[in-house]
């Protein structure tokens, strides 16, 4: 069942405001009984009391009948009150229904109950002791409690129509109520629908909201912030890979019509061809490259991962370096090592890379260092160049495709931009991620794997 | 191409399973130059028809095929023959490799591929079943023996690195092949990834430092755009 908010408020209030006045209700009917019940007894025992004198002073059987008289005078609402007086002696008598008086009591004092003529009695019964010719009798005296059962229930139906009415009234108002609280959302829900992908700088407004959606929306509004940046990044990312195709695929065009324009020889088209050829590669790098990196990005993982020992595949990446290293006066020093489950010519390549950036920024006979530990769940591979240090802005951006931190440095053909974020992509096919930092005594630049 | 011998010299036959025009003719054009005997399916059908009813040493198949799909047409073919198929995938896709692989393709290529990668391939997977390889190569005045790793130009010893010297045999175990930069990586280094280096260039440098810097001939040529080869070439070189 999918009710809305304030159907939910509204049953709510129903609830608790019924919950609440039951109990109230419950209280006040026992306390109602309580007092009604204390009523009576007061009644019966004065009642008893004022009449107890009366029969303990008559004891001649010959004048019982103007006892009996006076009694019937004095209980003019017979219907009300009634009054029994029985002993061994049968002279001295008093009361009609005698027998279920005494069944009731059946001869004990105080407090009773019972049924005379369909109607629902308390009584009260004591012992008024021999004096003269009279034996002890038994005086009852009995009040008839409907009245106070009429009054009781009476008083209960009020209260459950006011139990039912009152859940009614808090259902209603609360509806209400929720529909006033909940207006901002209604607002907030048409703005975020009037949002589209041509106006991505469009924010929701979260000052007048209450802080509750301010949060929500400032949490929407942030999401929105990363999704502008990201699509911004992919709008500039285009632009990067047709400006990338756009040089090689100009030399090839301008060329081959420059050469096709006159009459060339044998020589120079095969020439012309081979020139090509290096466009052509070069294209199919970057679209390769471009494919890898796709397959990142669509959250595949490295497939073929085997359990090796993290140093002895940088050694292997070092020694395929060896005469690069060499030409380049750098020696290379590995510490530490690590275990991981890695796709080995995937980390072979990412390793390269790095090791190939370290070189192209360290000076001559300087050191770099590759440094594998072991950190929680994870397998850092650090490659650390004491070349320059490197700006805070280019340390955010140089996992990016196409971005170069040298821009001067560009365009030849083995480097085409793309090999720090390759590394990325690996990191990410593995489970980890990329760091670099940069210093007085160097740059780092690395990154972690998943150690299984 | 500079190589004037074809690179294989029984006549292997190929049948390319391909619908794309230009990638099927170009394929064709350069097997058969290459020396070997190509057949050319247009689509699914009849390469099906045809790789099951004729006798191929290998067979080349895309898997975007009109008709009926690569993989179907390698399952018909793996009922009843063991023909090596290489697969041809536009879909940079690992699960495209791993179905290939799975259900009996002997390798794959991933399109662009370059025609050099092409060629190595069919030679690796042709080459598993040939004898015993020489044991000593001589190429003009080089004379390598590959047991002892040891060369000599004219008489005269070369002193190579480890390296250098896997260099050498890799390019005379294929005198007068093109060897691309990824081929090369793969056989010295055992190296399969791309890599933005220039280790090749530079083992190359090195290499004819010591082999042709000296001597009056060049052995080892450049292919501008293509990567290496080894052999003695009688005009003067051009392309270097």
């Amino acid at each position: 069942m999918n009710l809305s908010i304030s159907q939910r408020l509204a049953a709510m209030f129903a609830i608790t405001s019924l919950v609440l006045l039951s109990m109230a209700a419950v209280a006040m009917h026992c306390l109602l009984e309580r007092e009604l019940t204390r009523h009576q007894m007061n009644e019966l025992e004065s009642r008893w009391h004022l009449h107890e004198p009366f029969i303990h002073r008559n004891n001649d059987a010959a004048y019982w009948d103007y006892v009996a008289s006076k009694l019937d005078s004095i209980l003019t609402d017979s219907q009300r009150v009634r009054m029994w007086v029985v002993g061994e002696d049968d002279r001295f008598r008093y009361g009609a229904d005698l027998d279920e008086a005494q069944r009731a009591t059946a001869y004990t004092d105080g407090f009773g109950e019972l049924l005379v003529e369909g109607r629902r009695m308390k009584s009260f019964s004591g012992e008024v002791s021999a004096h003269g010719e009279r034996p002890a009798v038994r005086m009852m005296i009995a009040l008839d409690s409907t009245p106070f059962a009429e009054t009781l229930q009476t008083f209960t139906m009020g209260l459950v129509a006011l139990m039912v009415l009152g859940a009614v009234a808090a259902a209603a108002l609360g509806s209400y109520i929720a529909g006033i609280g909940l207006r901002p959302l209604g607002r907030l829900s048409r703005e975020a629908q009037a949002l589209t992908p041509n106006d991505l700088s469009r924010r929701l407004q979260t000052d007048t909201l209450p802080p509750e959606l301010s949060q929500l929306a400032q949490a929407f509004n942030g999401a929105l912030g990363r999704l502008e940046s990201a699509y911004q990044h992919l709008e500039g990312f285009n632009a990067d890979v047709a400006h990338e195709l756009r040089t090689p695929l100009g030399n090839l065009i301008g060329q081959t019509q420059v050469t096709l324009s006159r009459e060339r020889d044998a020589q120079e088209l095969k020439e012309l061809l081979h020139s090509n050829l290096e466009d052509l590669e070069r294209l199919r790098g970057i679209v390769n490259d471009m494919l890898f990196l796709a397959r990142a990005d669509r959250g595949e993982s490295a497939p073929n991962r085997v359990e090796v020992s993290v140093a002895q595949e940088v050694q292997r990446a070092v020694e395929f370096l060896e005469f690069v290293l060499e030409e380049a006066e750098v020696k290379v020093r590995i510490e530490g090592d690590a275990r991981a489950s890695i796709e080995t010519s995937l980390f072979g390549r990412a390793i390269t890379n790095l090791l190939q950036n370290a070189v192209q920024h360290a000076p001559r006979g300087a050191e770099v260092v590759v440094d594998v530990r072991q950190q929680s769940s994870d397998v850092r591979v650090s490659v650390r160049n004491p070349g320059p240090s490197i700006g805070r802005e280019h340390l955010a951006r140089m996992f990016d495709r196409f971005y170069r931190v040298d821009s001067a440095r560009s365009g030849s053909h083995e480097n085409h931009g793309l090999g720090l974020a390759i590394v990325r992509a690996i990191a990410t096919m593995h489970g980890g991620n990329v760091f670099a930092d940069s210093g007085e005594q160097g740059t780092v630049i690395g990154f972690t794997v998943a150690a299984g | 191409m500079s190589g004037t011998e074809p690179l294989y010299r029984a006549a292997m036959k190929v049948l390319i399973v391909e619908d794309e025009t230009k990638t099927a003719d170009y394929l064709q054009r350069g097997l058969r130059e290459q020396g070997y005997v190509v057949d050319v399916a247009r689509d699914g059908i009849s390469g099906r028809h045809m790789a099951l009813e004729y006798e191929y040493d290998v067979i080349v198949l895309d898997v975007m095929l009109p008709g009926v799909d690569g993989f179907a047409v390698l399952s018909a073919l793996r009922e009843r023959r063991h023909t090596p198929v290489i697969m041809l995938t536009a879909r940079d896709r690992v699960d495209d490799r791993v179905r290939g692989l799975r259900e009996g393709a002997d390798d794959y290529l991933i399109k662009p591929f370059s025609f050099l990668e092409l060629i190595a391939r069919l030679q690796a997977l042709t080459r598993r079943s040939r004898g015993q390889e020489a044991m000593q190569l001589r190429i003009a005045d080089l004379h390598i023996d590959l047991l002892a790793r040891k060369a000599w130009r004219d008489g005269q010893r070369l002193e190579l690195t480890a390296k250098e010297f896997a260099l050498l045999a890799a390019l005379a175990r294929r005198k007068g092949e093109i060897l691309s930069k990824t081929t090369i990586a793969e056989l010295v280094w055992d190296v399969n990834f791309d890599s933005d280096t220039n280790v090749v260039e530079v083992a190359v440098k090195r290499l004819r430092a010591k082999l042709d810097t000296p001597f009056a001939t060049n052995l080892l040529h450049t292919v501008r755009g293509m990567g290496y080869v080894l052999e003695a070439r009688t005009s003067p070189e051009v392309l270097t």
